[in-house]
């Protein structure tokens, strides 16, 4: 048997640096932890050597002139993991995911394909090398003696068979991944190095530590035996496309996103499952800012994003390849990306599929996707915000709703027995209309608007409201119901109004009429 | 003319947005001459607002909304003295019986004390408008139809309130045909939440609060408008002009208030004397007693001075008062609690004879007017200190069983919006992310120092903010309006209010947090504005040292020592005194005091006085100390900040180091009258004193330009009298704080073992980390054992040896080591001595590994099996084996010797791994310092220890290194830091500057050990170096700990 163990040091720091390579000849420390509280959690070796240490909080790092210090990036750690993983599988199938910098391998049986144990492990450290990652490699004939040089000694290494407690006696014990408590324990006893912990009587020990302490004995002594924990591939079901020459025009557009769209589905489809939103993310062309330095249209256009985001949430999870883009292509001609498409990554949120069956009494509902496909259309023509149901919200101003998604509800029965009850209608003036007012003793006298003119009979008011004063707009309405007669109409005629007075605008307005 | 008579301020607690006084303000500007409050469930802010129109000559009705178990809140209003004292009842009732905020009144409970009250039906939250939306028009009648039961018809008012909204008229509308078909009246009100329309906005903040929202989301919980602010007659006479009967029943309702709280009818509580004796007599007589123990037979003076002081205790008629402390003491002294009186109480000669105070105010020279002056008219502040903790709890006990649950109370304390805390509240409700609320709280506390708005946005803008942006804005607006709005009531540290009646008659109670404790609705300045006598009972950690020294002293040394009769002049005090040898004794051990001991050099009793006053915030930045030593070391001329201060100042050399004195100046300087210096006093010490202090200025100013005192002079007494609101000592508090210095200081010359294993028994406390007060104890030669689990107890012991007393470090001090299981260790140890680890664990069955691991750790299960060579290792290796669960078949087996074997494959702790195990799991250690490994190595990089630098003269280089024992950097050093550095011969002080300290702040913060090069400075006796380098001490580990003050 034998088994190869990668592990990548400084990871945090490592999967920064990769995606930034001329990070690697400054001091930087990464940082972590939530405001104000944010401590150093990586430091490169550089920024190590003037004195910055893990631990420190932010504010103690800066002290350090000259050193860089950046947020963590757990993107970036996902992505240097994956890529540790993948060099792994390149490999072999059997890899064991031990953590986001480590990963074991079995290499038994490899040599045909790879040549020497030597040759497996300094293949091993190139290939990182050429994913952007330093890694240490050993290779052992058992997986935790491997795992433990592995974390140890740079470079490649292969212990010989046998060997193996000679390599780790001056190790120290921490790293043995001990648990927190036998670490302290072990501290405790002044056991500080494998060979110390390997000379402990094993019977004792596990009196005791327990079988934990048999096994990091079994480690330390270079006996440590165990099987890998296969890794498995994860289900992600993203698409990226790079295009050569960014495209501006929607059509040719189109047919790259269906294309993506189909393998998509394809790939659901096989797993039975459905899409229940999809996220579009294009990476702009950048605009030519040098042309354009000093006019202000260039300011503008800095300030624009070189990235296009948009989502596009399913009422119902489906996998109909020609839907999808039929509702993506009308969201982009309603929103279309400001500058050319250099990079499309799509990525979609799977789902079961839906499974309905319509009640016999329950009346019909229309069928969700032509719906979505009918809201999306209308809202093209009426813009994103204008279409959907009123929502009454929770504030003093009169008359304030928003538009809220349209979705139909669950059918009930109709219920027969529901009560009626008279109420007074008022028909609400939507923009409200402007109107002219005369005052006497501070009440309406009469009122003109929309070519008629009337006197007000009665009034009843004023009903003040006023709020928002913590925003740049706040209102503040006096409004009265007014009755009024129209004098000069044939036939005379009357009505019942809601007028009221805006103090911001000072103007009148009526807001509607009573039935 | 309309007078308002339903009013809510802030004391409503999130239901009013001004204070009682803006109200007062408010109504005086509109010509009103009386106005009614009505707080929620309480009369919080009744004597303030009593006080203020009582300023103007105007009338302050009281009243509260009580909430109502149905729902709603009755809106009483009180007419007479009966109907305050219900009200009181009333809501103690409610307050007493429920939860914080929840309590409520059955409509029964207000039948029983409906006298002297007048019932309102409310506004919105009032009772009918709750009836209305709950039942409609019949639910409201029979709720109307109640309340007249209850009341009698005339007695109930329908309130009608006008705030232009739909929904409110149309229920006005119907709460007046109920009126008129009942015939009851109507009143108009306006249901006042604030005295300003813009006062609308905070409380729109602390609607947010309460319902725990933020502006964007709180809807409709918000006001619907700006209406609720206090209207002119005119303007609510507009309003009712349909209805103008509502107008003038205000006026009529207002002549039924005759009640206000001028007649609060509060009556001390009169001592119980045997044998019908009169009070005075008896406390004459106690007064003798005490004198006789106090000064002998033969002293004239105290004689004439007790006999002049119970004439005027007579004339006040405060005998009373006198003998209720006086048995408060004699409680404390029968149950072995130590108690001393401070305050003003010092200055009087009854006290001192009493056993009140410990300060003999007669060879002081003390004046007694300070304390109790026929003037003033106000009762007389007697403070007690008492140990801290359990002590102090059973004296407060006992007063509440003295004076029944009712008749004694705690005091409360109004915490107010202020500084940080309150912007932190208002940027949440305006939705600032954490990072901008950051920027802003960090802002707040520059404010106050600036005036010019250009400043202001300039810092502004530095913190990357923008004040022109409207959210900005009104969060500074906000900021600035809600400053000094009471938040919530907390518990006065120590203030206790007792009464004759029954207490809950004057005042509102509440349960305190503190179970078994009670505190009234007001303040101690409402107390004591009220007339109703405060005493102060005080916990002080020193005091507890004190009473366990006497203990240790009187078990141990078989020695009876009265506090108030310590040898006066001891040399080995002074001596010390003069050393600044000091560490661990009260007021004393400070950096800043050290600094100025060898210069000051006390040599009398009065000196220690000097010395605790004049190290205070108040002297520093009022510019007193260095003339102060200069003048007393003769190298600066005695002068009067003027002629006419010079009787007042000759005691300390003519520069002003008291209240008292600065009080007597504004009285000679700037004729001020006695009550003019006292609300002086009261400034001083006073939490809403910003304002208070300006106003004082002006009437300083004007005070001392009437009496030719102009220019440079004028400043110097002014910024002496302002500068003292940043907190200085009266002369008499600092002579109560002086003998309990000096006190400690004898105990640790005479007693060092006995005061030391107190100090230790009594932490945290004090200045020092025990690891510092060990070494030092160390240093004068005490020796100390080691904790062990067969022969320490929970405290620290004293053991006797032949060559002295011992201090046996407790089981206290074992990090982790619960109380109860140490105590166990303890009992089982009594029954029979543990032979081995393994009995330990089977007879301590509690005992947790953690625990365990620590006692084995620092050595303390050494010498448990009595075998030698058993080391710390050993233990730790039969911890964990005996920690294992042995199984169900071995359970109740105990391994035998053999088994469990003595020995482990361990090897024993290295010295310093043992030092590092102290630090670890005692933070201290009785070995060597740890500086003291590293001495050879140190040598030869030319570092000196900390003893020779006496010996050093002044300007030579030295180099230092030492454990950070304490940094500090005072508001008052203009960024110096001043580090205390500690190795194994002393502590050596080290001065930082602000530049050093920005170029080297993460190794000056975060370092346990230093190496520091500088300059020496030698002068008059006080050694400090003034730093250079900074460089860490890497080679020393122990996790040594620092009293930090940055």
């Amino acid at each position: 048997m034998a088994f190869a163990a990668i592990f990548v040091p400084n990871f945090r720091l490592q999967a920064v640096v990769r995606c930034e390579p001329e990070l690697a000849v400054r001091p930087i420390a990464l940082i972590d932890g939530l405001p104000p509280t944010y401590q150093v959690v990586a430091v490169n070796h550089l920024a190590a050597r003037l004195g910055v240490a893990e631990g420190m909080t932010k504010a103690a790092a800066t002290q350090f002139p000259g050193v860089e210090i950046r947020p963590r990036g757990k993107p970036q750690e996902t992505t240097a993991h994956a890529v540790l993983l993948d060099v792994a599988w390149s490999f072999s199938p059997r890899v064991e995911d031990t953590a986001p910098d480590t990963v074991l391998i079995d290499v038994d049986g490899l040599a045909s394909l790879f040549g020497s144990h030597e040759n497996i492990a300094a293949n091993m450290v190139s290939k990182c090398a050429e994913m952007g990652l330093t890694v240490q490699v050993a290779i052992a004939a058992n997986v935790e003696t491997a795992n433990v040089v592995a974390r140890a000694l740079p470079g490649a290494t292969v212990i010989p068979e046998g060997q193996e407690a000679k390599f780790l006696e001056s190790l120290p014990v921490h790293m043995l991944s001990l648990s927190e408590e036998l670490c302290e324990v072990f501290e405790r006893w002044g056991v500080k190095t494998c060979k110390a912990l390997a000379s402990l009587p094993v019977i004792s020990l596990s009196e005791c530590v327990g079988q934990e302490g048999v096994r990091v004995h079994a480690i330390a002594s270079g006996n440590g035996v165990r099987s890998l924990v296969i890794a498995k591939p994860a289900h992600c079901f993203e698409e990226f496309f790079e295009l050569e020459d960014a495209v501006e025009d929607l059509e040719p557009l189109s047919f790259l996103l269906g294309r993506l769209l189909d393998q998509l589905c394809a790939r659901l489809a096989a797993r039975s499952l459905a899409v229940r939103a999809i996220h579009l993310h294009f990476t702009l062309q950048p605009s030519f800012e040098s042309a354009f330095d000093s006019c202000s249209e260039a300011i503008r256009k800095k300030e624009l994003s070189s990235d296009y985001v948009c989502t596009l949430e399913l009422p119902v999870p489906c996998r109909d390849a020609k839907l999808l883009l039929k509702l993506v292509r009308l969201r982009l001609q309603s929103t279309p990306p400001h500058a050319p498409v250099q990079k499309i990554h799509m990525l979609a949120e799977p789902s079961f599929p839906r499974v309905t069956q319509g009640g016999l009494f329950v009346p019909e509902v229309p069928d969700p996707e032509k719906l979505e496909l009918t809201i999306a259309r209308i809202a093209h023509v009426v813009g994103e915000g204008n279409v959907g149901s009123p929502q009454l919200l929770d504030s003093h101003r009169p008359d304030s709703f928003r538009m809220h998604r349209f979705s139909v509800a669950s059918a009930q029965p109709i219920d027969g027995d529901e009560k009626t009850e008279t109420k007074i209608g008022f028909r609400a003036f939507r923009p409200p209309v402007l109107t002219k007012v005369n005052l006497r003793g501070g009440r309406p006298i009469n009122v003109a608007f929309l070519g008629r003119s009337g006197e007000v009979v009665h009034a009843s008011g004023p009903w003040r409201t006023s709020g928002d004063w913590w925003e740049e707009d706040p209102w503040q309405q006096d409004a009265w119901d007014v009755e009024v007669n129209f004098p000069y109409e044939t036939p005379p005629s009357q009505g019942f109004y809601r007028i009221c007075f805006d103090s911001r605008q000072k103007k009148w307005f009526v807001l509607g009429a009573y039935d | 003319m309309y007078i308002e008579l339903h009013a809510r301020s802030a004391f409503s607690f999130l239901e009013g947005a001004c204070t009682p006084e803006d109200l007062v303000r408010a109504f005086a500007s509109h010509g009103m001459p009386s106005m009614a409050l009505l707080d929620r469930d309480g009369l919080y802010g009744a004597p303030r607002f009593y006080l203020a129109a009582k300023k103007l000559e105007l009338t302050a009705h009281i009243g509260a909304e009580v909430t109502a178990t149905a729902g709603g809140r009755y809106c009483l209003l009180v007419a007479s003295r009966q109907g305050y004292q219900n009200l009181c009842r009333l809501i103690t009732r409610l307050k007493l019986r429920a939860k914080k905020g929840e309590g409520a009144i059955e409509m029964d409970e207000l039948r029983e004390a409906k006298e002297g009250l007048i019932c309102l039906t409310g506004g919105d939250e009032g009772l009918l408008a709750h009836a209305l939306r709950t039942g409609g028009t019949e639910q409201a009648a029979k709720c109307l139809r109640e309340l007249c039961a209850i009341f009698d018809r005339e007695n109930v008012y329908v309130e009608v309130q006008r705030h232009f909204s739909l929904e409110e008229e149309r229920r006005n509308q119907a709460a007046i045909a109920l009126a008129r078909s009942l015939q009851l009246s109507l009143l108009a009100t306006n249901g006042v939440c604030y005295a300003s329309p813009d006062q609308r906005e905070i409380l729109d903040v602390f609607s947010c609060l309460r319902h725990h929202r933020v502006l964007a989301n709180a809807g409709r919980l918000l006001s619907y408008n700006s209406e609720r602010y206090l209207k002119s007659p005119a303007q609510m006479s507009a309003l009712f002009a349909d209805l103008p009967e509502t107008i003038a029943n205000t006026v009529e309702l207002a002549s039924r208030l005759k009640f206000t709280l001028k007649d609060l009818g509060y009556q001390f509580p009169v001592y119980p004397t045997p044998d019908k004796e009169s009070q005075i007599e008896f406390l004459r007589a106690r007064a003798w007693e005490g004198m006789v123990h106090r000064y002998g037979t033969g002293n004239e003076r105290a004689v004439q001075q007790i006999d002049r002081e119970l004439a005027v205790i007579e004339k006040l008629d405060l005998a009373g008062y006198f003998l209720i402390v006086w048995d408060m003491v004699r409680f404390c002294r029968e149950n072995n609690i130590l108690v001393q009186g401070r305050g003003s109480a010092a200055n009087s000669a009854v006290c001192y004879s009493l056993g009140i105070t410990a300060v003999d105010p007669v060879s002081m020279e003390l004046l007694f007017e300070r304390f109790l002056s026929e003037q003033r008219g106000e009762w007389p502040d007697i403070d007690l200190d008492l140990p801290s903790g359990d002590q102090r709890e059973r004296a407060i006990q006992y007063v509440y069983q003295r004076y029944g649950k009712l008749g004694a109370a705690m005091t409360a304390n109004v915490i107010t919006y202020r500084g940080r805390s309150a912007a932190r509240e208002i940027g949440k409700a305006l939705s600032f992310d954490p990072e901008t609320l950051n920027r802003l709280a960090s802002l707040v506390g520059a404010w106050e120092y600036i005036d010019s708005k250009d400043t202001l946005t300039r810092q502004f803008q530095d913190a990357g903010l923008d004040l022109e942006q409207h959210r900005i804005q009104k969060f500074f607006e906000l900021c600035q309006k809600v400053q000094d709005l009471p938040r919530h009531l907390g518990q006065h540290s120590g203030g206790m209010v007792v009464c004759q009646g029954q207490l809950d008659s004057i005042v509102p109670l509440e349960p305190a947090t503190m179970p078994g404790r009670v505190v009234v609705q007001w303040d101690k300045e409402d107390c004591a504005d009220m007339g109703i006598v405060k005493i102060d009972l005080l916990g002080l950690g020193m005091m507890a040292v004190l009473e366990d020294s006497l203990r240790l002293i009187r078990e141990h040394h078989r020695e009876e020592i009265d506090l108030g009769r310590l040898p006066a002049n001891d040399p080995a005090v002074y001596s010390a005194l003069q050393r600044a040898d000091t560490i661990g004794l009260f007021q004393v051990e400070s950096r800043a005091q050290m600094s100025c001991l060898p210069r000051l050099r006390p040599k009398c009793f009065y000196d220690i006085v000097v010395q605790v006053a004049i190290i205070r915030p108040g002297p520093i930045v009022g510019k007193m100390v260095h003339p102060y030593l200069n003048r007393r070391l003769g190298r600066e001329a005695v002068e009067s900040l003027h002629p006419s201060l010079e009787s007042t100042l000759e005691r300390t050399l003519g520069v002003p180091l008291f209240q008292e004195q600065l009080l007597r100046i504004a009285m000679i300087a700037a004729g001020f009258s006695g009550g003019e210096a006292e609300e002086l006093r009261r400034a001083f010490g006073f939490k809403r004193s910003e304002a208070r202090m300006k106003e004082v200025e002006i009437k300083l100013r004007r005070g001392m330009e009437s009496n030719g005192i102009i220019g440079e002079t004028q400043d110097k007494i002014v910024r002496s009298i302002t500068s003292f609101a940043l907190y200085g000592f009266p002369e008499s508090h600092a002579a109560s704080f002086a003998l309990i210095a000096y006190a400690s200081a004898f105990l640790k010359c005479h007693y060092l073992a006995a005061f030391t294993a107190a100090m230790l028994n009594n932490q945290p406390m004090g200045f020092y980390q025990p690891a510092t007060l060990i070494k030092d104890a160390q240093r004068h030669g005490l020796r100390f054992k080691p904790i062990d689990v067969a022969s320490s107890d929970w405290d620290c012991l004293l053991e006797e040896a032949p060559d002295g007393f011992r201090v046996r470090i407790g089981l206290r001090y074992v990090r982790g080591l619960r109380m109860e299981v140490a105590l166990q260790i303890c009992d089982q140890r009594s029954v029979r001595p543990f032979d081995s680890i393994e009995d330990l664990k089977q007879r301590v069955p509690e005992i947790r590994k953690d625990e365990f691991r620590v006692l084995a750790a620092v050595g303390a299960l050494n010498f448990i099996s009595g075998k030698k060579g058993f080391h710390r290792r050993h233990a730790l290796w039969q911890v964990e084996r005996s920690s294992r669960w042995s199984g169900p078949l071995l359970a109740g087996h105990s391994l035998t010797e053999n088994q469990s074997g003595e020995s482990s494959p361990l090897d024993c702790m290295n010295p310093e791994e043992r030092l590092n195990a102290d630090f670890r799991g005692t933070s201290l250690t009785i070995g060597l310092h740890p500086m003291a490994y590293q001495r050879r190595v140190l040598q030869r990089q030319g570092i000196s220890p900390a003893i020779q630098l006496s010996s050093f003269s002044d300007g030579k280089f030295v180099r230092v290194a030492g454990a950070v024992i304490a940094r500090q950097r005072p508001g008052t050093a203009k960024g110096f830091v001043f580090l205390s550095l500690e190795d194994e011969t002393g502590v050596a002080n080290i001065i930082i500057t602000p530049q050093l300290f920005d170029e080297r702040h993460t190794t000056v913060v975060h370092h346990s050990f230093l190496i520091i090069s500088g300059v020496l400075q030698n002068q008059d006796g006080v050694v400090s170096v003034k730093a250079r380098t900074v460089e860490p001490l890497l080679t020393a580990s122990a996790e040594m700990q620092s009293h930090d003050f940055h």
